[in-house]
């Protein structure tokens, strides 16, 4: 019988949690207890020690409340715009002047933003938008990848003057060559004899190609700060990777798509989606090569315009901007809502990507 | 067929030039060649004509010699706003770098430390550089023309607050120098929405902060350093490469920024169709900001401290 009961202990006894000796931290102590712990402590200190640990204690206490603060009142800083846009974007024009609506409207109305999809063309724009975007980010990654790459790790001649050009490709404000690469589209001379042969040029503004062949070859949006991110995620891969390959006969093109790419693939993401981004955002370089509202970006632009034809009916129209600001906050909000959501989802790729194989190293 | 003898070193640098022919060949056509040409529009009378750009060489009208660098003169002796502009980019840069990079700094060193919601504070002060570049910050800021109605007041959406004026009163200062307090109220108008351009600068600094070796950490506690001795003789030596990196990125992205006065007046001459002219402005622009940023490479360089 007492077997038993000593096996039933033994038994029970596993699923019993095994009760730790608490260390010193995880005693639970009451306020006063901890206070009369903490002047023992300093009755065996010198004074200056003493001194230190109560500053330490203080800021210790304050710090957190400080900073919480700091950090609410900045992240409300940054996205006071973007409140207010979502607040004013579902409000009638005319609650825009009541003063007694601070933040949320009296009256929801989805009106704004049929409007605003109407004279944005909205869904036939985004359509071309993610069509170019994604083609031209694609090319342009991996254009600007196997680049930096050959920065990254060969040795030829020239190659200081050649990252000299790079560097200046990031310093170079784009409005310096604008001109020259406007009239290289606009009389555009396939090899220097097409003119010779038909005795004319081919136009290619307001065509796609205007964006892709930059990106094609490695020339696009900020490409100089990508081929230059490239080139740093390489140059701190081990150069055993390539020499492996080339043991086992991989030729060195092989090698890079083998090899250094699935090795580089957060650089890839990174430089992907600021790609994106950059191409998303961009209404500087694109409204010289388009005349006509092709992407978001551009149709946003010029939206000002197009919603006073629709709205008061004429283009002209002498239109406060406090009354027309209901329709283009919610213009600008249905045209970064899908940057915004990718950014959401992709947030630690984003940052990671900037600050591992970034600028740091330089 | 002789097979080329060529030494592994030479073979590797064939590859080399393989992997950037393409770029090379995009950027003759894209950046080098029309670098050049904007380059040679600059001391020339260039107009479009249809099917080519007219370019013919500057004449003074005063003396009626040619004169290659009328482009250049005219636009800091004759042009009413460039000159004005100019200063006042520069300004404006010079009044900003030091609040950006400090300010980032210490936005970088509170979100390196650990408390709740730190990964939502950091995806909110990165937004800016999601946003910040396109059409939809010009019209938040109230910085896009609205269609051809100059008379419309700017309209900014952007969280504003008259901090300084407001302070300067609760301390019971009025009339302190006008010309001071306007210069206060001038940096502190919009020193909240530098938030919006930090993002960039605030990541790269993170990270320079999580490199700081742990043993250097804990050398300094123990040795007793307060935060404050440990940010001056730890921190800040560790993250001084990267204080000059962000410096260097704050200055070009400020100057390259298209929404800045010298780059609006540089896009209005290229609508009135003087390209010529256009591009000495460019020119000269862009050669005042190199020799700023080499200027502050300079000194900088002096005060880096590097690791090894």
């Amino acid at each position: 019988m007492a077997n038993i009961m000593a096996g039933n202990k033994g038994f029970s006894g596993i699923f019993k949690k095994k009760e730790k000796e608490p260390t010193l931290s995880e005693v639970k102590l009451t306020r006063k207890e901890k206070r009369e712990r903490f002047k023992k402590r300093l009755e065996c200190l010198t004074p200056e020690e003493q001194r230190y640990l109560k500053r330490k204690q203080l800021v210790e206490a304050v710090w957190p409340i400080f900073r919480g603060v700091i950090v609410f009142g900045l992240c409300f800083i940054i996205l006071y715009p973007l409140i207010f846009m979502i607040s004013s974007a579902f409000r009638p024009s005319s609650d825009m002047n009541d003063p007694t609506i601070m933040w949320i409207p009296k009256h929801l109305t989805l009106s704004n933003l049929k409007d605003v999809i109407k004279a944005m063309n909205f869904w036939e724009t985004l359509g071309n938008t993610l069509v170019l975007n994604i083609g031209c980010s694609l090319v342009q990654v991996a254009t600007c990848a196997v680049t930096g790459y050959g920065f990254a790790r060969y040795q030829f001649k020239g190659k200081k003057i050649l990252f000299f050009v790079v560097i200046m490709m990031i310093l170079v404000p784009p409005q310096i060559i604008l001109i020259p690469q406007y009239m290289f589209f606009r009389y555009f001379n396939p090899l220097w004899i097409y003119n010779a042969i038909t005795g004319d040029y081919i136009n290619l503004i307001n065509t796609a190609v205007t964006m892709y062949l930059p990106a094609l070859t490695a020339n696009g949006l900020r490409a100089g700060l990508f081929i230059f991110l490239f080139r740093q995620s390489f140059r701190g891969l081990p150069k055993e990777l390539e020499d492996a390959a080339a043991l086992d006969g991989c030729s060195p093109f092989t090698a890079f798509i083998r090899v250094m790419v699935p090795n580089a693939g957060s650089t890839f993401l990174t430089v992907f989606l600021f790609s994106i981004v950059w191409y998303w955002n961009d209404y500087y370089v694109s409204t010289s090569f388009f005349t006509e509202n092709e992407t978001i970006a551009l149709t946003l632009k010029n939206l000002s315009a197009n919603i006073k034809v629709l709205v008061f009916g004429d283009a002209n129209a002498q239109v406060n901007t406090r009354e027309i600001i209901v329709w283009m906050e919610s213009a600008c909000l249905i045209s970064i809502l899908p940057i915004l959501v990718l950014y959401i989802c992709l947030q630690k790729n984003f940052t990671e990507g900037i600050a591992r194989s970034g600028l740091t190293g330089m | 067929m002789k097979r080329l003898n060529l030494s592994y070193e030479k073979k590797k640098g064939l590859y080399g030039y393989g992997f950037i022919a393409l770029w090379f060949v995009g950027a003759l056509m894209f950046f080098i060649v029309p670098l050049i040409k904007s380059f040679y529009y600059s001391f020339h009378v260039v107009t479009p004509e249809t099917g080519y750009l007219d370019i013919k060489p500057l004449v003074d009208n005063l003396t009626g010699k040619t004169n290659i660098f009328l482009n250049y003169k005219n636009a800091f002796m004759t042009d009413p706003n460039f000159r004005q502009y100019l200063v006042e980019v520069l300004k404006d840069m010079a009044l900003n770098l030091p609040v950006i990079v400090v300010f980032s700094l210490f936005v970088a060193i509170i979100i390196n430390q650990k408390f709740r919601g730190r990964t939502f504070a950091r995806a909110v002060f990165f937004l800016p550089v999601i946003i910040a570049t396109g059409p939809v910050y010009a019209i938040i800021t109230g910085d896009l023309d609205t269609g051809g109605n100059s008379e419309a007041a700017q309209f900014s959406t952007m969280f504003e607050a008259d901090m300084v004026d407001q302070l300067l009163e609760f301390i019971g200062i009025y009339g302190f120098g006008t010309t001071f307090t306007e210069m206060l109220t001038e940096i502190t108008s919009d020193i909240l929405n530098l938030v919006w351009k930090c993002g960039i600068q605030i990541i790269i600094f993170l990270s320079a902060l999580q490199g700081i070796p742990a043993s250097a950490k804990e050398a300094a506690a123990i040795e007793g350093a307060t935060s404050w001795e440990f940010f001056w003789k730890i921190t800040l030596p560790y993250i001084s490469p990267m204080i000059l990196v962000n410096i260097v990125y704050t200055v070009i992205d400020a100057f390259t920024d298209p929404t800045n006065k010298v780059m609006e007046r540089l896009l209005s001459v290229q609508n009135e169709w003087k390209y010529g002219y256009s591009a000495a402005m460019a020119w000269s622009y862009f050669g005042i900001i190199l020799v700023a940023l080499g200027i502050i490479f300079a000194i900088m360089n002096k005060l880096v401290w590097y690791d090894d």
